[in-house]
């Protein structure tokens, strides 16, 4: 039975409509799809009175007229249509990237390139780097599958989802430790970026494989490790299920886009462990609805690498130009004889550059390489005695590596952290005391910003959370460390009270 | 309005001493989980620089640190 909907009116702020039916409904703009949400499930009101507003990305785009339809995604049919008109422009809607290419959100609602809107000699590029992944895993040893939504668009229609925007792969290991399976998974990174593939960590047991396609561009695909534990699957990022060895054992195969990829023994099992009894029926807003139970084994056993890395940084318009006051009340506290100055968490890595200028030799780390490639290139193209090197301060490996390398710098060396013990936890700011411990003894120092009040800058983009000033003391004195001078201000609009505090710390 | 009588307040309390013994179980248990991550990443660390170290080849260890290193992180 399809669904109805009455009394629509769509406006700058979003559709309003009456209907007691929940079913998922796909909004087209000149008959593309552009985003999809259930009737019930997603919006607000009162019973059959709903309203949605525009989803943030796309609201940009609203502004000019479209000829607006939703339609029953399953059942393909439309429900409602009118031409329509938003914001102030004369012109056609067009969701669309920089380069004109269709622009649509998936189930998480971020704007992607969606696979409905890509041609066949598109998909084909893909499909070899899946191949290519598969191959790869194969040959480190591990068993390798299509999963989720590539797995379900597969096994479901042979080809992949129109709405989804990416390609997933995941594995099974023989392991049943959780220590076990992110040893195998740490060999397996080791594996891949011997034969040559850059490789991102997500999680214990997660990773992302770049592949660089024909025409330069690269690729990433998620590869999701999973294990059996008592009768039970676990699998990044969503699945804790009762499960069989031999639903994944032996593996089989799908054929995909007309291609065929390896795939579990019994995919309906792995599908049913991942999106419900419901994996069926087509959903373009689906949302998974993971077990606290399951998500709780997860974080804890293979999550919290990547806490307090920021996202969508490197833009040119956000680089600051000027040096923070921060790096320049460090280098007014800092004599001549300071060998080495290394900014922990340098972000974009302008006050990096600027003590450079000055004729310091810095060097600045972060988890976020995109973020500081303007600013190394322009050291280099100055010749600074400045560099930057990749860390994640919430992953232990790296940080012991990052010690033991810097430990080889020319001391006394200090080091700077703004605003980074107060975006990470407490993990990570442990990592951080361990790092400045080994590197500033010796006559060095560390030196850090805080934020220890609500009230944030304005100008501030970051995503710190205040810290109690006496707490962060108490865990600097259990790091051995001697908090030789403490001083807050004000760097708010608002007068009052101080919301910063800068601190060096020395050890003997 | 008559006091409840004892043992609906003893019942009381002891629901609620419940919950916070369950509530820090619960939190006790995740910080337990964590630990595996811990082990792993200090287990493949040593597995993979110390008995290099120990062989005491010094363009070796280079080596094989260089290649740790080089698969710890993303692109860069």
């Amino acid at each position: 039975m399809v669904a109805t909907m009455q009394d629509v009116r769509v406006d700058d702020d979003g559709i309003r409509f009456s209907s007691h039916d929940d079913v998922v409904v796909d909004v087209t703009f000149d008959g593309r799809r552009v985003w999809s949400f259930w009737l019930q499930r997603d919006t607000a009101g009162r019973g059959g009175d709903r309203e949605i507003a525009w989803p943030q990305p796309l609201r940009r785009f609203l502004d000019g007229a479209t000829r607006l339809a939703l339609v029953d995604h399953v059942a393909d049919a439309e429900l409602y249509a009118a031409e329509v008109a938003l914001g102030g422009g004369t012109g056609r809607i067009a969701v669309q990237d920089r380069k004109g290419r269709p622009l649509g959100l998936d189930k998480s609602n971020r704007l992607s390139r969606l696979f409905e809107s890509r041609d066949s000699d598109q998909v084909a590029p893909l499909m070899d780097a899946i191949d290519t992944v598969l191959h790869a895993l194969d040959k480190a040893g591990i068993e390798g599958f299509v999963a989720y939504g590539t797995l379900l668009g597969a096994y479901r229609d042979g080809r992949l989802i129109g709405h989804d925007s990416d390609a997933d792969l995941g594995y099974v290991s023989r392991h049943s430790h959780p220590v076990d399976v992110m040893l195998e998974s740490f060999a397996l990174q080791r594996t891949l970026v011997e034969m040559g593939f850059v490789v991102t960590r997500y999680s214990g047991i997660a990773v992302k494989v770049h592949v660089p396609e024909a025409d330069g561009s690269i690729r990433g695909l998620d590869v999701f490790g999973g294990f059996m534990r008592d009768g039970m699957l676990y699998l990044m990022g969503e699945v804790g299920a009762p499960f069989e060895e031999s639903w994944i054992f032996p593996r089989g195969t799908v054929e995909l886009e007309g291609r065929t990829f390896a795939a579990p023994a019994h995919p309906d099992r792995l599908l049913a462990a991942m999106y419900g009894e419901g994996w069926r029926v087509p959903d373009p807003a689906y949302e998974f609805t993971t077990p606290d139970s399951t998500r709780l084994r997860l974080n804890g056993w293979f999550r919290g690498i990547r806490v307090g890395q920021g996202r969508g940084m490197g833009t040119r318009e956000l680089t600051p130009d000027e040096p923070s006051g921060f790096v320049q009340w460090v280098h007014g506290r800092c004599d001549a004889s300071v060998g080495t100055v290394v900014d922990v968490g340098c972000g974009y890595g302008t006050d990096v550059v600027w003590l450079g200028r000055q004729g310091r030799s810095a060097w600045g780390m972060d988890a976020h390489y995109k973020s500081y490639v303007r600013m190394r290139r322009l050291a280099e193209a100055e010749d600074l005695p400045v560099r930057f090197r990749w860390v994640n301060l919430t992953e232990q490996r790296s940080v012991l590596d990052a010690a033991a390398d810097l430990s080889r710098l020319p001391g006394p060396r200090v080091l700077t952290a703004r605003h980074v013990l107060d975006t990470l936890d407490r993990a990570g700011r442990d990592n951080v005391l361990r790092v400045a411990r080994v590197l500033a003894r010796g006559g060095g120092a560390f030196f850090c910003q805080v934020q220890v009040t609500p009230d944030r800058n304005p100008e501030s983009h970051g995503q710190v959370s205040p810290l109690d000033l006496d707490d962060l003391l108490q865990v600097i004195a259990a790091h051995g460390g001697d908090a030789a001078h403490v001083e807050t201000l004000n760097e708010t609009d608002a007068a009052g009270a101080a919301n910063i505090a800068r601190l060096m710390v020395t050890w003997k | 309005m008559p006091a409840p009588p004892k043992f609906l307040t003893d019942r009381l309390a002891a629901r609620r001493s419940l919950r916070s013994r369950v509530s820090a179980l619960e939190e006790a248990v995740q910080e337990n989980r964590q630990l595996n991550l811990r082990i792993a990443e200090l287990t493949d660390a040593m597995m993979e620089l110390v008995v290099p170290l120990s062989e005491r080849d010094e363009s070796k260890v280079q080596a094989v640190v260089d290649r740790y290193r080089e698969s710890l992180g993303g692109p860069r």
